[in-house]
């Protein structure tokens, strides 16, 4: 039933995404457009349920291993996905936000899962990665919203209009798109690392303020606090906010996927 | 009997020749009863723009003599002599003719593809035909379907979205950058024209508030009653261009007005607000460098019409995919004209097997009771019926060769011998 549930969500994403490249492609792109809004629909049902269904089945969230955290983090970037699809309908949004989701959901596929270390019992570790994994897939909105704001940007400083001028929504649309990503990003990952240091006062953990992932995730965090702190005083925005959120987001990058092999406490074999 | 569109447009004339046949709106209908009459037409229309003037046709002679009738019409009324207009006309017959006028309906035929006037235009030549009386059962199913497919045309692709005039490119552009106009603020620097005509475009598309600024206040203040705007003095220009969003500068100055670094201080104090100048004067008052500086967006005349060129090339990308739904149209509508053109044979066909088959029963009814005579009726009835099924479905069956077809109708008249009927 749960490997069902995983597969066909997963057919879903796929089909969203070949639609998405078809819209682009072709130039009738309204039908393409729209079976592939319907299509990541049903597959982020099918994973929500799929989720639900794991849940159950453990016990437990799934969470707790790299496996589980690759399908909870393609589940936030698809709810992330729904989100400012509702709010902003921008087109070739999908384009770039189905590509992650379908090679999370693919690396799922070929990770194998790994036994839950007794230390992981807490509860505040579920409020940590939910809401670190929110964070990360607004952030991820974050970065592609620059990367088109850098786009639309480059359109109309050259003035020679090319596919993206006619594609994209307008500067102040994605510089909107942006700024509200950024900050329930922000947000969201305030939260989970404060849920994150509870949890390792509480459980008397030693050493987490020298781990590697914590340090790094406090980089991270300091980046998109001093591009909210730019904009807020100096009115930082355009093109070099765009820049900054991107190297944010390489940063959490790191944090995520690099930081897990210098060791520390967030190592789990 | 058949439908024939003679002409001449933008591309096979030149204006002296265009305006020599052109067809003023209150003469229309008298030339419309005239061309009936003298070409002993059943069906006719004129469409006369500036850059066409087109008659389509619809009459039961032969299609040369059709083309030929409307070529006499054209030199009679507007007293030219042949072969003045030969090499300029262009004629299309059935399908052609009405390929044709779906693709000018559509405006895949105008001078700048896309542009809706056209349609407007066909629209009003439909109706003062309809007036004049010159339009029968023929041009009253093609001609709406034409609008039919001009509007799937329209929805389908992208041909008319983009701007290609300089007014309406600048609104193209502020929405690029701003989005919705709603709450944005335009200052107009300079009293000239084309300024006027860009203020009035993004005030349509729905700016909230217009500043005008000028050298002699007179003037400036003139200009800003015209546009309902609030004239503002013009030693204030930093204040203002702080405030605005848009800057619409068409002076007729020779020199700069705004330098990089002025602007640099500006955009600073604007805490990096996206502003978007268009400097429309010629000789420029706008440092071209100002386009360098981060969220300013500069365009001069130049530059407008490079965004104009590359909105006409995706027109021309988005005329390829029309073409392929005027194209499928025109096949669906032939289909449907020869299906049914075929009713009035069918009908008779029907009619003329129920005679024969009733026939016998008619004259040897005597010694039936009434009862049993309404069965048998019935019963041949559908017979009848069964009898002209195969024949109908030959009649109604879509052959690619007309020739086939018509030859296929000939022979089903001649064996039921239905001439006389239809």
């Amino acid at each position: 039933m749960g490997i069902l549930l995983f597969n066909s969500a997963f057919g879903f994403y796929v089909l969203g995404l070949l639609h998405s490249v078809a819209a682009f492609v072709s130039k009738q792109n309204k039908i393409f457009h729209r079976i592939a809004i319907v299509s990541v629909g049903a597959g982020f049902v099918l994973h929500s349920a799929f989720l639900i269904y794991s849940a159950v089945e453990k016990g437990s969230l799934p969470l707790t291993d790299l496996r589980e955290a690759l399908t909870f983090f393609a589940w936030t970037v698809s709810l992330c996905f729904f989100i400012s699809h509702l709010r902003y309908r921008i087109k070739p949004l999908g384009l770039f936000l189905l590509p992650l989701v379908t090679v999370l959901m693919l690396g799922t596929i070929f990770i194998k899962s790994s036994p839950v270390p007794e230390i992981l019992s807490s509860s505040w570790i579920y409020w940590h990665t939910i809401c670190l994994f929110l964070a990360y897939g607004m952030f991820f909105i974050t970065f592609i919203a620059s990367l088109l704001y850098l786009f639309q940007e480059r359109e109309l400083k050259s003035k020679k209009p090319k596919t993206f001028y006619y594609w994209l929504p307008s500067l102040v649309l994605l510089d909107d798109l942006f700024y509200k990503f950024l900050i329930s990003g922000f947000c969201f990952m305030t939260l989970g690392l404060l849920a994150g240091v509870i949890w390792a006062e509480q459980d008397w953990v030693r050493g987490w303020q020298s781990d590697p992932k914590v340090i790094a995730a406090l980089v991270t965090w300091g980046i998109y606090l001093a591009l909210i702190y730019l904009r807020l005083t100096a009115g930082w925005r355009g093109k070099r906010a765009a820049l900054i959120s991107m190297i944010g987001f390489l940063s959490v990058l790191f944090t995520f996927l690099g930081a897990r092999y210098l060791g520390g406490l967030h190592y789990f074999p | 009997m058949d439908l024939v569109l003679v002409g001449l447009n933008h591309k096979t004339a030149p204006v002296e020749v265009r305006e020599r046949i052109a067809f003023a709106e209150e003469h229309l209908q008298p030339a419309l009863r005239r061309l009936q009459k003298d070409s002993d037409l059943q069906e006719g229309m004129i469409v006369s723009t500036c850059n066409r003037v087109e008659i389509l046709a619809h009459g039961q002679k032969s299609q040369a003599q059709i083309v030929q009738s409307v070529k006499d019409f054209l030199y009679s009324y507007h007293t030219l002599k042949p072969p003045f207009l030969e090499d300029y006309l262009y004629s299309y017959q059935r399908g052609d003719a009405v390929r044709h006028v779906f693709r000018v309906a559509s405006s895949l035929d105008s001078m700048v593809v896309g542009e809706p006037q056209i349609l407007a235009q066909v629209k009003q030549a439909y109706v003062e035909a309809c007036q004049a009386g010159s339009v029968g059962t023929y041009l009253k199913d093609l001609i709406p379907r034409a609008f039919f497919v001009a509007k799937k045309v329209r929805s389908a692709t992208q041909i008319g979205a983009s701007a290609v005039s300089i007014s309406s490119v600048a609104v193209e552009l502020a929405r690029k950058i701003f989005g919705d106009l709603k709450g944005k603020t335009t200052l107009l620097l300079g009293a000239g024209e084309m300024g006027e005509l860009a203020a009035r475009n993004l005030l349509d598309s729905g700016v909230s508030q217009i500043f005008v600024m000028n050298r002699t206040p007179k003037r400036g203040q003139e200009l800003a009653a015209k546009l309902m705007a609030t004239a503002v003095p013009f030693e204030d220009l930093e204040t203002y261009l702080i405030r605005s969003d848009i800057a619409l500068v068409c002076t007729g100055s020779t020199s700069l007005l705004l330098d990089k670094s002025r602007v640099e201080a500006i955009i600073k104090r604007r805490r990096y607000r996206p502003l978007f100048i268009i400097d429309i004067s010629v000789p420029r008052n706008v440092d071209p460098q100002v386009n360098d500086l981060e969220n300013v967006f500069l365009y001069d005349v130049d530059d407008l019409q490079s965004v104009i060129d590359a909105n006409i090339r995706q027109r021309c990308e988005e005329a390829a995919v029309a073409e392929e739904i005027v194209d499928k149209e025109t096949v669906k509508y032939m289909k449907q004209l020869s299906t049914r053109s075929a009713g009035p044979l069918i009908h008779s066909l029907r009619h003329r097997i129920e005679e024969i088959c009733l026939e016998e029963l008619r004259s040897n009814h005597k010694n039936l009771d009434p009862g049993e005579y309404e069965r048998l009726e019935k019963a041949l009835r559908s017979t009848a019926h069964r009898i002209a099924h195969p024949f109908i479905r030959e009649i109604q069956q879509v052959d690619e060769d007309p020739n086939r077809r018509l030859h296929k109708i000939q022979l089903i008249r001649k064996v039921f011998r239905l001439d006389n009927d239809s």
